[in-house]
């Protein structure tokens, strides 16, 4: 780099003034060097599956002039002869970040912006761009000639420009500005900004930002059609910024760092009118279905991961999990599986550690199944086409600016090279493939490296300059974008080739390949994943066991139990079998309803906490469900077959939580139980006082901030009556905070709330009267046993662990009683786990109340028909009665006995675990990675 | 006392306060007082007796007297003037022994001026686990109406974290609770990686060498062979370590890292009992050869890995008994959670051991591992009469512990957790219109 720029001025004084400026004055004497030239004798593929064999390509001024096979190169021109060389379209990176500055400003000194950092929409890469030559070179080195930049700072980056990789100042390199608006699903700590903390919180917060954009179009246009009497509308040009994107007239392009991350990033189609693209993260394929049936285009690196370290014995591979190992496996699949899905994609250099790594990647790709055509397109003509310019860019046609890319063979050859690129016109060699040693050179082309298929003719000796990362042909500056001789310069013996002339010119010579078989995949793509969800046999008998009906039947011995269509169909005993019934025999078994559990942090992903205010209800659980949890596996082996996935207890209100069943093999959306009702995550005590430098610290400073919130919300929705009676003044901005406050209010979120003390208890059923609420359930609720009567009275259930204590100073009044001392009072109570071991036996958790004193049915309805009730979903699950769902465990002993386990689980009338069954699972686990080991090992 | 109320003055005048609070103030607490002294024999009679040892005895009679097991059969002469106390339909066991506990030690989580356990510097080995426990504590009778009477109270934290003591979960004072004081020399195996680890490891090589160094110089003093050496406290309470009198029990689950101990610990002759054992398995044979007992700290817990199945953990005694490796099962560091003990040896029994066997891993196996064999671990004449009498299997949900005898004493199972039900049943009452 410190180089260059002595070479830059030794250049300024050979060069004409127009190469840098079609603006600027001359200074001294004007250089006119013709542009013209003619590449004969190549390999030209025109598009994907369009190739002319012994082609002529003639470039005027910068744009393609003709290309055929029986072009004859005009007389104007210097020829070049490409025999041996195979001319592709330049490539086109769809996202990078060239050119853009690494370092956040101060955003206080930046004018009326947003109040939260993240969203630095108004950034624009075109103004931002400085010409990276370093990485403009090694990007041509794997054949891109075009990318788009993108800003990469904040949640929200601001809008790219789409950038030629050659030209010597960001004026002649910027194509376009405003291409499309790039945003991140979570916070950039970079700049700043306490919210959003949490996956969670970024997905509301998006939602909130548009939401606000579009607010600020409808407030700023009602203010400009007549101000008079209204409050002026902040400026905000942020929000001005995002109008593009929430008119869907600007691209939003979402960088989604995983699948599932991927399909939150889809789901703002649904809400709001706005044209998406992904950048996607390389494991698409891990959802593929999810993905392709989006619709969206998907820009997608080939970022494939290194083999994992497995040493070459047992101990040393014994921290490799089979979801590294096939992520390994199968990540190079991942273009070829989304092309057989239909996704429609570009591809990017972003995510590689070395751009270098590209062009081995891409054949990599090739060698795992995907078409070449395709993979040609995904970096021509379908970028061209995503970034609307596919006028000018994405194939050699006539007309379209002169990008090429020239090799030595087959693109998808292993050893074929790049030799040369050339950008609006200009040539540039490829560093690496002539080396000279830092400054400038004089070399003639025979000095190229040999064409792999028959020896160079050379007709021309061209000058060449050669110098650092920035190969500068002599001769490759007099591109210019003069058209003022236009067409009549063109050689008259030319021919023409348009683009519909383009199909029966020829083939490229194809290498033979191995053709890629792509295996079926497990999900999750893990270790005991599975092929897909199990079968739902239209009905199933399970006779003669001892049935926990935990409904008014109480335990019947000797019981049947009739599913059918996934639900309970009859309970009883000596049931008849319909026709073609599974049955199952369970004499001295025991059957009790699928397990619950009322509160868990399991599978979810990017934070249990949104910690960046207070108050969050706004936040919900729902949207970051992952079904990437190995957790799942071990519980639902547990017999547990729904959990109320929590928020955690950082926040006086915190966000929604979710209900989920334990269908393993099923997408994250799919494990969302239907119907649930919603619920939100309050917490009192310790956990929300902690925190030094926020509001509150005190237990009375909890009271005051829950109170004040519904107040603000109470207030919100007057100004929305008002607004709506009236349509006068600026329109209310929508407020999802105030919003999901309200939805508590009016009961159709209940509340489930984090407790230990009895006063901190107290206070928020009496808070919740003043309010005309009512709080579903205190969880934890370590004294809860101390204000027994008072819950009973509120209708408050209490949701405890078995015996969890002393862990901090709110819980060191614990009692094993607890449950007991609630049951004794009337209080609906559940356990919970909170906690993704215990979740997964909590038979064990109830057994523990025995001890106390608590009966064995009622110590079953603490994690069944109790728990359910105070989720709300006792309609479908918590006990084994005709109509619900067809949830349950067949245990091999009494279900509160050390020696039982699971012997099934069932769940929506589908086998999910079955022990016979896992032990071959286990064998077909430990098989497959020891295959997978050995091929790391074996360099395959 | 003296400890509690060093630390407690670093904390504070508001700290102090509300700790006195809640430590010794709890108002109303009847719970947990020390029972007197055995004052005659007790006769049990005409119950299951599980000797652990010897056997099972149906309808037998067990007698003890001045805290000792003095006669168990089915034709066993009852002293007279033995109080009598019908057992038929019930069991005795030998109280469960939690080989892992920071019973009376630690009383509140996160809360530091409560907890006792981790000593300042890295190089602890004078520390003396009985000479800070709190008689007090609340956890002490949660623990042991879990049925396990007998603790090992562990210091924790740095290198080499001091002397851990065998307790009797009931007295007046520690002196009375302590069964054996310095009863093995705790060493927390370093973690991190490279030089971190490595570093932690030449750590207590070199503490070791000068304890070597001092017992050396020492021993000569004794025999009149050298001269009188000046006092280091360290290095002289390791002594007993070097005689193979006082084990070492090493912290560490990692093959490569315990095959290290194991190398470590022959090399400097002293006899080696692994804690935590997470993986354990896999190196079965290694510690068969070098006849290395292991102290598993969880067994309710999720596997390791991904890839392992899901009963990886609640499996592992079983593979380690298959394999013949010593071992028994202990509890964690949380002294509130000392009364889990039974759960966690009992849901073996559902992976692979047998009752037997479960029972053994938290009674003999855990005592003559631990060295107190002689004292607690199974029903025999002559050892204490620290028993249990119970419905059934000690380490089933579905049993319940009657009585509860230490050293002969007849243990009151009124905890704290049972008195906070018993006075919030009160508020209960008297809001139902009760008086």
């Amino acid at each position: 780099m410190k180089l260059r720029l002595p070479l830059l001025l030794a250049l300024l004084t050979l060069l004409p003034a127009e190469v840098f400026s079609q603006t600027e004055p001359v200074q001294g004497l004007r250089d006119s060097t013709p542009g013209i030239h003619a590449l004969t004798g190549a390999t030209v593929v025109v598009a994907p599956g369009n190739v002319i064999n012994n082609a002529t390509l003639v470039i005027r001024n910068g744009v393609i002039e003709a290309v055929g096979a029986n072009v004859t190169p005009p007389a104007d021109a210097v020829v070049r002869d490409m025999a041996g060389r195979t001319i592709y379209a330049g490539f086109i990176d769809a996202y990078s970040h060239i050119g853009q500055r690494e370092e956040p400003v101060d955003e206080d000194e930046r004018g009326p912006v947003n109040w939260n950092p993240q969203v630095r929409s108004f950034v624009d890469a075109a103004a931002e761009y400085a010409p990276d030559g370093g990485l403009a070179g090694e990007m041509r080195s794997q054949g891109f000639t075009t990318a788009l930049s993108m800003p990469e700072l904040g949640m929200f980056r601001g809008s790219g420009a789409l950038v030629s990789l050659g030209g010597e100042s960001a004026r002649q390199q910027v194509v376009r500005a405003g291409v499309a608006q790039g945003l991140g699903l979570t916070r950039d700590t970079s700049v700043g900004a306490t919210y959003p903390t949490s996956a969670m919180g970024g997905m509301v917060f998006v939602r909130q930002t548009l939401s606000d954009a579009e607010w600020y179009r409808d407030a700023q246009s009602r203010y400009a059609s007549n101000p008079q009497g209204l409050m002026r509308p902040e400026t905000n040009l942020a929000l001005a910024a995002l109008e593009e994107v929430v008119e869907g007239r600007q691209p939003l392009l979402i960088e989604a760092r995983d699948e599932e991350e991927f399909l939150r990033a889809a789901s703002f189609a649904g809400e709001f009118p706005v044209n998406l693209w992904i950048r996607g993260s390389g494991a698409e394929y891990r959802l593929l279905d999810q993905v392709a049936a989006t619709g969206l285009p998907v820009i997608l690196p080939l970022n494939f991961p290194e083999a994992p370290d497995v040493g070459d014995d047992e101990e040393s591979a014994l921290n490799v999990s089979v979801g590294q190992l096939l992520h390994w496996r199968h990540a190079p699949e991942n273009p070829a599986r989304l092309a057989g899905a239909g996704v429609q994609f570009a591809l990017t250099t972003a995510g590689l550690d070395d751009v270098d790594d590209f062009l081995p990647n891409l054949r990599a790709a090739v060698e795992h199944g995907l078409d070449r055509d395709t993979a040609l397109g995904a970096l021509t003509t379908t970028p061209a086409s995503f970034l609307g310019v596919e006028s000018t860019h994405g194939t050699l046609e006539v007309g379209k600016a002169a990008n090429l890319v020239v090799t030595d063979g087959d693109l998808f050859g292993d050893d074929t090279e790049v030799l040369e690129t050339w950008v609006d016109g200009a040539r540039f060699l490829v560093d690496g493939t002539n080396v000279l040693d830092g400054g400038s050179q004089i070399r003639a082309a025979a000095d190229l490296p040999e064409p792999r298929r028959g020896p160079p003719s050379i007709q021309a000796l061209p000058v060449l300059l050669e110098h650092g990362h920035d190969a500068v042909g002599g001769d490759t500056h007099d591109h210019g974008h003069d058209h003022e001789n236009g067409d009549q310069d063109r050689a008259g013996g030319a021919e023409l080739v348009t683009s519909d002339q383009l199909e029966a010119v020829g083939t490229l010579p194809i290498l033979p390949r191995p053709s890629a078989q792509l295996d079926d995949l497990i999900y999750p793509l893990m270790d005991f994943g599975r092929p897909g969800i199990p079968d739902q046999p239209e009905h199933v008998l399970v006779r003669g066991a001892t049935l926990w009906t935990q409904g008014p039947q109480g335990i019947i011995e000797n019981g049947d139990l009739l599913v059918s269509n996934g639900q309970v169909a009859e309970v009883g005993q000596n049931l008849e079998a319909p026709a073609g019934a599974t049955i199952i025999e369970a004499e001295g078994r025991h059957v009790t309803p699928g397990l619950i559990d009322a509160h868990l942090h399991s599978g979810l992903s990017g934070g249990v906490n949104e910690g960046g205010n207070a108050i969050v209800p706004e936040v919900q659980i729902g949207d970051v469900i992952s079904a990437n949890n190995i957790w799942m596996y071990r519980q639902m082996a547990g017999g547990l077959t729904t959990a109320h996935v929590m928020h955690g207890s950082a926040n006086p209100i915190g966000g929604q939580n979710q209900v989920v069943k334990m269908r393993w093999g099923a997408s994250p959306e799919e494990l969302k139980m239907d119907g649930a009702p919603s619920t939100v995550k309050f917490a009192l005590g310790e956990n929300v006082t902690r925190n030094p430098n926020r509001y509150p610290n005190t237990r009375q400073g909890v009271e005051q901030i829950i109170l004040d919130h519904f107040q603000q919300a109470m207030d919100y929705q007057r100004g929305w009556d008002a607004w709506e009676a009236t349509g006068e003044g600026l329109p209310p901005r929508r407020d999802y905070r105030m919003e999901a406050l309200l939805g508590i209010k009016n009961g159709e979120i209940s509340i489930q709330s984090h407790s230990y003390r009895q006063d901190e208890i107290l206070m928020l059923m009496r808070l919740a009267e003043e309010l005309d609420m009512q709080v579903k359930a205190f969880h934890h609720g370590v004294e809860a046993y101390r204000v027994a009567p008072e819950l009973a009275a509120h209708g408050a259930g209490a949701v405890v662990w078995s015996d969890w204590s002393g862990f901090k100073a709110e819980a060191y009044n614990a009692s094993l009683y607890n449950v007991r001392g609630l049951l004794d009072a009337g209080v609906v109570t559940s356990l919970h786990s909170d906690n993704s071991q215990i979740a997964a036996r909590m038979n064990w958790e109830a057994a523990k109340m025995l001890r106390t004193g608590v009966s064995e049915e009622e110590a079953m309805s603490l994690i069944t028909n109790a728990t359910a009730q105070l989720l709300g979903i006792d309609d479908w699950v918590g006990s084994l009665e005709v109509g619900k769902d067809a949830d349950f465990v067949i245990w091999r002993d009494h279900p509160f006995s050390a020696v039982t386990t699971p012997e099934q689980t069932w769940i929506d009338g589908r086998k999910y675990f079955d022990l016979e069954e896992d032990r071959e699972h286990r064998s077909e686990v430990q098989r497959l990675r020891d295959e997978l080991i050995q091929q790391v090992r074996d360099g395959r | 006392m003296t400890t509690h109320m060093k630390r407690l003055k670093r904390a504070g005048v508001p700290g102090l306060a509300l700790a006195f609070l809640i430590l010794f103030a709890v108002p109303g607490l009847h719970a947990q007082v020390p029972a007197a002294p055995q004052s005659g024999p007790i006769a049990l009679v005409g119950g299951t007796l599980h000797t652990v040892t010897d056997g099972v005895i149906e309808n037998g009679t067990l007698v003890f007297e001045d805290g000792r097991i003095t006669a168990m059969g089915t034709d066993v002469s009852i002293p007279s003037g033995a109080e009598q106390i019908d057992i038929a339909g019930l069991h005795v066991y030998p109280g469960l022994i939690n080989g892992n506990s920071h019973v009376g030690l630690f009383e509140i989580g996160g809360w530091d001026v409560t907890i006792d356990t981790n000593e300042y510097g890295d190089i602890n080995p004078n520390m003396r686990a009985q000479v800070a426990v709190h008689p007090e504590s609340r956890h002490i009778g949660t623990t042991r109406n879990s049925g396990a009477l007998v603790t090992l109270a562990t210091p924790s934290g740095g290198r080499i974290s001091g002397l851990a003591a065998a307790l009797n979960l009931d007295g007046w004072t520690f002196e009375q609770m302590t069964l054996r004081g310095e009863v093995a020399l705790m060493v927390n195996w370093p973690g991190g990686g490279g030089n971190q680890y490595r570093n932690g490891v030449q750590e207590i090589r070199e503490a070791f060498a000068r304890a070597r160094a001092y017992k050396t110089a020492a021993d000569a003093a004794d025999a009149g062979q050298g001269p009188a050496l000046n006092f280091d406290a360290r290095w002289e309470a390791m002594r007993p370590v070097f005689d193979g009198e006082i084990p070492v029990i090493v912290s560490e689950s990692q093959p490569e890292r315990i095959r290290d101990a194991v190398e470590w610990a022959e090399e400097e002759g002293v006899r080696m009992i692994l804690m935590g054992g997470g993986d354990a398995d896999l190196i079965a044979d290694f510690l068969v050869e070098n006849d290395i007992p292991v102290l598993l700290t969880s067994v309710q817990t999720s596997p390791n890995r991904d890839w392992a199945p899901y009963d990886d953990r609640y499996n592992l005694p079983a593979r380690l008994a298959d394999a013949g490796v010593r071992f028994g099962i202990v509890g964690g560091t949380s002294a509130a959670y000392s009364n889990r003990l039974p759960w966690e040896a009992g849901v073996t029994m559902a992976f692979g051991l047998s009752p037997d066997q479960a029972l053994r891993s938290v009674t003999i196996d855990v005592a003559e591992i631990l060295g107190i064999a002689d004292r607690v671990g199974s029903l025999a004449e002559g050892k204490d009469a620290t028993l249990l009498i119970t419905t059934g299997h000690p380490l089933e949900y579905t049993s319940a512990i009657e009585r509860a005898f230490i050293e002969g004493r007849d243990i009151d199972l009124v905890d704290a957790h049972r008195e906070f039900y018993d006075r919030y049943s009160e508020k209960l009452r008297q809001l139902e219109g009760g008086n």
